[in-house]
């Protein structure tokens, strides 16, 4: 493989990545608050169905941008009215969110299969798309890769950095504790989940709107479940994610070009490999020793005080 | 100071659980600059109070007065304004986090964090009180003295100027106490008010300027510690001596031995012996902590002892407890109702199986229909409410619980019983209840009575033995008078 295929595979690593990057980074705000949204790849597939519509209908990519975060907080707020509300079981709540979100999305989207909405086009970035190599790999793509540059920074700085930060981490490894410091855990929860959908919906819009312009079944293609897997890769680090979502994005770009570059190995094979690659990451990120960085709390309900 | 108002005044507070009064007509004066000692044995209330105090419960009646001004803690968050704070037995730490962050958890203002600066503050702020801890440090990376610590900071940056510490010194070695008491000397000296939970004896007269004796809900005494002597004055005013009821209690010739004790050592426990004869009941008291509870565990069967020191019903540890019979045997009344004696959520036929299933097997089946006949014969002869056996075990009151947990182990016919705090946290009347089942079961088995309640042993034991500090350290008949007098020096170390 010579240098410059290479390099173009990198680029795409990066875009294909992207769409995933968004849904762990939404996944980990949420899981550092203590809820675990299995109804990632749920979210995302509405997200991505609706910025679809809405991007369709107003012709604007923006709109249709904003629209998936929305219907993302709103397919969030469900699995949030379950645990945080009915005190439902986290887990069972989630995969039913994925079982109705795909199934709502593909049902609604059936009409649509095939058909074009406007999306956003490249924009190389002045200047630095120049560059040699770096250029072309993170600066020759459309905007909203560029958005998900800043987004790791930001959650990095807010979690680490801000009063409400260290609330939501505090939330999520012992509620208890931040009750007895007078936050209201419910409030912080509600932040995170919500906060969590709006980014998996960027992520399912990313999926319909820039890496494709248009709506095909099944979009997501499990991505939402690799997403859940990264948070784990990453040890619910916004920055270790990027690396995370970039590698997956790698070897999902280095299957299509093996493909269609007409290789011996079945498509089957190869198709496969993000999905493997999902579980050797799992087991490889749960050999590591010492304290575990998963929020303690993460998964357990808490019983609104009297 | 002396004529300023007390920062904390508690008027006639009373609170009850169902039938249990957990607080009855308190009344307490926290005082700035103050070290209130609360004593009591285990269920005498203090929690309760401390809870109330905190805001986590209401009264029921009674006021709460703060710096004379009458207010209403309707909420945690409100006596956290008032200026309470707790350090609580089970730490509300954030473990993954910081000291630091933990210290600073829940602070208000401002949007931005500058570690840097925050972590120079949190230092100081414990030299002050001469806590010398890393604000970098990982709450898990430290002991538990190191956490105590921290939740002591974390009060002093919210500037709570009435500390409540609930029995602080049960998680530290001797010199991380010490260290405790330095700072609580120190917070004093600035003019906070300290109310200090316990029922060390020896501590309490060494750092509080007054004490409150708690006794089953009741404020049964108040001293300044000047003018308490000795440590056997404070026991026998924390167990009371005044016999609650007249238990018909006839003599029954001793017979053979069930238990025997043979100079058993452990980490806690030293040189402990003694003989348990059907027939007898053998009070065991002392204060809490001084080896009871290891010592009726290792009769029980949760602790190996360490040799052959312990023989029940005539064979070896090891050998009975290999394959122990269901009847005809021993039978353990935990003092933890809801953790071991029961399980919370299955209904009470099943929690009538779990000692018992043995009477009702038949190859692997489990007899239910016959089962089913018996416990609700029980459940009647008993008075346990609901008499439903689909009802759940969390469904009960503790003295329903505790009546069904007696009821289900008399029916195994024992002939040794322990009984741990059997009638702790029960009303009078279900207490005398208890009482006089253990005085019936007196006949055919011989009783291993561990109380707190000096006058509960009192009333029921033919012997009584005292523990201190790992040592059984007097063993008597219970009507030799002289002896009796003595309780309170025994249970205190002292040599009489």
């Amino acid at each position: 493989m010579n240098f410059e295929i290479t390099v173009l595979l990198l680029a795409a690593a990066v875009q294909s990545g992207t769409p995933i990057l968004y849904a762990t980074l939404g996944e980990i705000l949420t899981e550092k608050s203590g809820v675990l949204n299995l109804g990632v790849e749920g979210v995302m597939i509405l997200g991505a169905l609706v910025g679809f519509l809405a991007s369709k209908v107003t012709g604007s990519p923006l709109a249709g941008l904003l629209a998936a975060g929305a219907v993302g907080c709103v397919a969030a707020a469900v699995h949030g009215l379950v645990c945080l509300v009915f005190q439902g079981n986290q887990v069972v709540s989630g995969l039913a969110l994925t079982i109705l979100g795909t199934g709502v999305a593909n049902y609604i989207g059936t009409g649509y299969v095939g058909q074009l909405a406007p999306g956003f086009a490249p924009y190389p970035m002045p200047v630095l798309s120049q560059l040699p190599v770096v250029g072309t790999i993170f600066f020759n793509h459309d905007p909203l890769v560029y958005l998900s540059y800043f987004i790791p920074v930001v959650l990095f700085l807010f979690f680490s950095r801000t009063h409400h930060g260290l609330n939501i981490r505090a939330v999520g490894e012992n509620p208890a504790a931040a009750s007895a410091a007078g936050l209201n855990v419910a409030v912080y929860r509600w932040f995170g989940i919500i906060g969590g959908g709006f980014f998996m919906g960027l992520g399912g819009a990313y999926l319909s709107l820039a890496y494709t312009h248009l709506w095909t079944t099944n979009l997501t293609a499990g991505r939402g479940w690799i997403a859940v897997a990264l948070v784990i890769f990453a040890f619910w680090k916004p920055g270790r994610a990027v690396f995370g979502a970039y590698l997956f994005g790698g070897i999902m770009a280095l299957q299509l070009r093996l493909q269609a570059s007409g290789t011996q190995l079945p498509s089957s094979i190869l198709l496969m490999l993000p999905y493997a690659l999902t579980i050797v990451v799992l087991v490889l990120s749960s050999w590591k020793k010492g304290t575990s960085d998963e929020p303690a709390a993460l998964g357990v309900n808490v019983e609104p005080a009297d | 100071m002396g004529c300023s108002l007390p920062l904390i005044r508690l008027e006639n507070i009373s609170k009850s659980f169902g039938r249990v009064h957990a607080n009855r007509d308190v009344s307490l004066e926290i005082e700035e600059g103050k070290i209130l000692a609360l004593l009591g044995e285990n269920g005498a209330g203090k929690s309760t109070l401390m809870s109330i105090l905190a805001g986590q419960l209401q009264p029921d009646r009674g006021h709460i007065f703060h710096k004379g001004k009458r207010v209403v803690f309707s909420s945690t968050e409100k006596a956290i304004e008032a200026g309470i704070g707790m350090v609580y037995q089970h730490f509300k730490l954030v473990n993954a986090l910081t000291v630091a962050e933990n210290v600073y958890l829940g602070t208000r203002g401002g949007f931005g964090l500058n570690w840097k600066k925050i972590r120079k503050n949190v230092r100081e702020l414990g030299l002050q009180y001469g806590i010398d801890i890393d604000p970098g440090a990982r709450i898990d990376g430290l002991s538990m003295g190191e956490r105590q610590q921290v939740e002591i900071l974390k009060l002093l940056h919210r500037q709570s100027n009435i500390l409540i510490f609930d029995e602080p010194t049960a998680v530290l070695t001797p010199r991380e106490a010490d260290n405790l008491f330095a700072a609580m000397k120190q917070m004093v000296a600035r003019g906070k008010g300290i109310v200090f939970i316990s029922h060390k004896l020896e501590e309490v007269m060494a750092i509080a300027d007054n004490i409150a004796i708690l006794r089953r809900g009741q404020i049964v005494d108040r001293v300044p510690a000047q003018e308490v002597t000795s440590t056997a004055e404070l026991a026998e005013r924390m167990v009371g001596r005044e016999v609650l009821l007249k238990v018909d209690k006839s003599p029954v010739e001793p017979k053979q031995i069930v238990l025997k004790v043979d100079r058993l050592s452990d980490d806690r426990l030293k040189d402990v012996g003694f003989d348990l004869r059907q027939g007898e009941i053998l009070g065991l008291v002392g204060v809490a902590g001084n080896g009871q509870k290891q010592l009726v565990e290792t009769i029980c069967g949760l602790r190996r002892p360490k040799g052959d020191n312990i023989r029940i019903l005539g064979l070896e540890w090891g050998r009975f407890f290999r394959k122990p019979d269901w009847d005809k045997t021993l039978s353990y009344i935990p003092e933890d109702r809801q953790g071991l004696a029961t399980c919370q959520g299955l209904d009470l036929l099943d929690n009538f199986l779990l000692t018992t299933r043995g009477g009702f097997t038949r190859g692997p089946w489990l007899q239910y229909d016959q089962a089913r006949v018996k416990a609700e014969h029980l459940l009647e002869k008993f008075d346990i409410r609901p008499p439903d056996l689909t009802a759940c075990a969390w469904q009960l009151s503790g003295g329903n619980l505790q009546k069904l947990v007696l009821a289900r182990e008399f029916y195994r016919k024992p002939r040794l019983i322990v009984a741990e705090q059997p009638t702790q946290g029960l009303d009078i009347s279900a207490a005398e209840d208890v009482w006089r089942l253990l005085l019936k079961a007196r006949d055919a088995a011989g009783i291993l009575l561990v109380t707190g309640d000096l006058s509960e042993a009192l009333a029921l034991s033919d012997r009584i033995g005292v523990m201190f500090d790992g040592r059984l350290v007097a063993c008597f008949a219970a009507d030799d008078q002289s002896k009796v007098a003595e309780i309170p020096q025994l249970m205190a170390g002292l040599s009489v």
